[in-house]
């Protein structure tokens, strides 16, 4: 069976990603969800998790210093270009990037690379389906090598439970990590508001979605925030060839139903009725 | 010969793999002697440079043709350095299978990038 | 002193108080370091005076050298270079930048060369406050270069307020590292405080004073609030949710001009960061 992988992305943070596949998912039959968002994931908090497993994730290899063997000849500090070690022989976890360069220069053999625990990866049971997320111990490295593992993690769990669709929560931003989340997806839902910053955003992110040749669906969330930006979205849109699939006006209840830790979809069917949600998921699932 | 064909799981009856670059196994299977061997993709986890990587290993295992799914252009470019020929299976068959219709002549050459790459963007 | 201004979540309100805390100092230097989506600029609109552009390296194997030992690939942890059947393959875009192909090279065949991958924007504003904001070529994995070189060029400006990127991951730390005082914008809903834990955690183990401005308040619950007591995190404002500033911002206004209420929010903020500073701000 064809299993179609879908990232939700929005360039800008705050747009409503995750609030917008909580109410996708009960339109959804056999689905897992991926929450690649690793610095800050969101999805746990709306679903009841039962069954979850952690498994500690290991990045890049961090330096140990065996300070018996070390003379402090201090090579390695002056040969790391990321200045990771300090002038006593310390290293500096936040401007480590695992390369192995003191590890090769210690004349003494007193520097070893070694596995390093940079998050967790969390596997549970939802009512909706399997949903795969993780957090990355703040200050880590990159995490796109984090995101890719969510996924696989994801993708296994797919192809076990015979699910055709995995919904994948991005994160902001158009570095390593959002890279990640967007590899080998059918479609890209870009979530934005009518702002000046959300326009800037849109930019960025579509050229980087653009650049893989996956097709996007734009969301307009707050639709009615600003009538001139909404007018700037639209415009630049039908400039590039973008399609707006949905538009959500602001909407208090949307945030009531996160507080109250449910899908907004389901705590307040009206609106979604009344927001033309069922014909955006079949634009989605086509 | 030994020809490396991506794997699900182990052995020869093992389902070939719908990746290249992040396959969960290569079975390297010798022409000659009939025999195959089942190692883990070392690159299969990484982020980036997969494909590369992936190529790199086989090669190092003394593989001198690759059956793939698919080739992203960072792929491509490696097999050709390598000097690996490669042929493209689109059908999912097991691994004994898929070397047996490359033994028939029925996969196509594949030296033409079939997926982008993750980093194939073009900057003005 | 060194102001960071982060969220951990986005969307809550990093650029609008760092924004609007700049407009209200009247002196002092604003660096943007949300460089994958920098939107300062929109609020403050300097006009651009240099662009720099941030470069990383990348190796170029002379084949002539080359004897295909293969130690650059064994070595090379991003594979970025692989030596192949009769050259060397390099990813540019794979390759961190550490220098290790080279030192390892017994016949000292590889060679660096530059690429740029992002660029630098400074500028004052009409009325001449120094801003600079950095901006990440889309494509590219990571900005880091980039924040820690806008910090170079902030660091010898008494005042400065950085816009930090959302996240708590290597940009973030790389943005608010050294800094004198944070400050943590969060929203009171349960992504907000989720988030918001995430950046306590994170400057706590960087050592760095922190204090919390509650946005859009009034939209959410009062689980931030018993959260910030228990944890002895000083509140040191709350801006209420409200239409109109969000339709303003929506324009790429600054509150703090149109809306007398913001601007003394923002001074109470400051005042109170001075004094936990023990510098004067105001």
């Amino acid at each position: 069976m064809k299993r179609n992988e879908i990232a939700i992305l929005s360039g800008k943070g705050g747009t409503g990603k995750t609030s917008l596949i909580a109410s996708m998912i009960p339109y959804f039959d056999k689905l897992v969800l991926a929450d690649c968002d690793v610095d800050a994931p969101d999805l746990h908090i709306l679903l009841d998790e039962y069954n979850r497993t952690e498994q500690d994730f290991v990045g890049l290899q961090r330096p140990v210093v065996d300070y018996d063997r070390c003379v402090a000849c201090k090579a390695c500090v002056n040969h790391c270009k990321f200045q990771a070690i300090d002038e006593s022989i310390k290293l500096i976890l936040g401007k480590c990037e695992g390369c192995g360069v003191c590890q090769a220069v210690c004349p003494q053999g007193a520097v070893s690379m070694q596995d390093n625990v940079v998050g967790k990866i969390f596997v549970s049971q939802t009512e909706q389906g399997a949903l795969v997320h993780a957090r990355l111990i703040p200050g880590e490295e990159t995490s796109g090598k984090l995101v890719a593992e969510v996924r696989k993690k994801a993708k296994t769990i797919a192809e076990a439970e015979d699910a055709e669709w995995i919904l994948i929560d991005g994160s902001p931003g158009i570095a390593c990590n959002v890279i990640s989340s967007i590899t080998g997806v059918s479609k890209v839902i870009l979530v934005i508001e009518p702002t000046l910053s959300g326009l800037h955003d849109l930019k960025k992110v579509q050229t980087l979605v653009r650049g893989f040749h996956i097709p996007i669906l734009l969301v307009l969330n707050k639709a009615d925030l600003s009538t001139e930006g909404k007018a700037a979205i639209e415009e630049y849109c039908q400039e590039q060839g973008l399609e707006i699939a949905l538009e959500i006006p602001f909407e208090p209840k949307m945030v009531e139903a996160i507080v109250n830790r449910k899908m907004p979809s389901v705590y307040h069917p009206a609106f979604f009725d009344q927001i033309g949600f069922k014909e955006f998921i079949e634009k989605v699932q086509a | 010969m030994k020809i490396a064909v991506c794997a699900k799981t182990t052995g020869m009856d093992a389902q070939a793999d719908d990746r290249f670059g992040r396959a969960e196994y290569y079975v390297i299977f010798d022409t000659e002697t009939r025999s195959s061997e089942t190692f883990e993709n070392p690159a299969k986890g990484e982020p980036a440079g997969a494909g590369g990587s992936a190529v790199r290993f086989i090669s190092q295992q003394g593989a001198q043709a690759v059956l793939a799914p698919e080739l992203g252009p960072k792929a491509v470019d490696a097999l050709r350095a390598f000097e690996l020929a490669a042929f493209r299976y689109t059908e999912k068959k097991t691994v004994r299978e898929t070397i047996a219709d490359f033994l028939d002549g029925k996969l196509a050459k594949a030296d033409v990038s079939t997926t982008k790459s993750k980093h194939g963007l073009r900057r003005a | 002193m060194k102001i960071a201004v982060l969220s951990g979540k986005g969307g809550t309100g990093k650029t609008t108080v760092a924004t609007n805390l700049f407009a209200t100092l009247e002196k002092g230097m604003l660096i943007d370091t949300d460089v994958e989506e920098p939107n300062s600029h929109l609020f403050l609109k300097p006009v651009i005076l240099e662009r720099i552009p941030v470069k990383k390296e990348y190796p170029v194997v002379d084949e002539e050298l080359c004897t295909l030992c293969g130690k650059c690939g064994d070595f090379c942890r991003y594979n970025a270079i692989l030596p192949a059947k009769k050259k060397v393959l390099v990813y540019p875009e794979l390759c961190h930048d550490c220098g290790g192909c080279q030192l390892l090279c017994p016949t000292d065949a590889i060679r660096y060369y530059p690429r740029t991958i992002g660029n630098i924007y400074t500028g004052k504003t009409l009325s001449g406050r120094s801003v600079a904001y950095g901006d990440l070529l889309v494509g590219e994995v990571s900005g880091v270069p980039i924040i820690e070189q806008l910090r170079e060029i902030s660091g010898d400006e008494k005042i400065v307020l950085i816009d930090s990127p959302p996240g708590t991951a290597c940009s973030t730390v790389a943005a608010v590292e050294g800094v004198d005082y944070a400050i943590i914008v969060a929203e009171p809903t349960p992504f907000g405080v989720s988030d918001m834990k995430l950046v306590v955690e994170m400057l706590g183990a960087l050592q760095i004073p922190m204090g919390v401005v509650i946005n859009k308040a009034g939209l959410g619950d009062r689980e931030i609030y018993d959260y910030c007591q228990s944890e002895r995190l000083e509140i040191l404002a709350e801006i209420p949710f409200s239409k109109a500033y969000a339709k303003q911002y929506a324009q790429g206004g600054l509150l703090s001009e149109t809306f007398p209420p913001f601007r003394e929010t923002m001074e109470l903020i400051l005042d109170k960061v001075s004094k936990a500073g023990g510098r004067e701000l105001l």
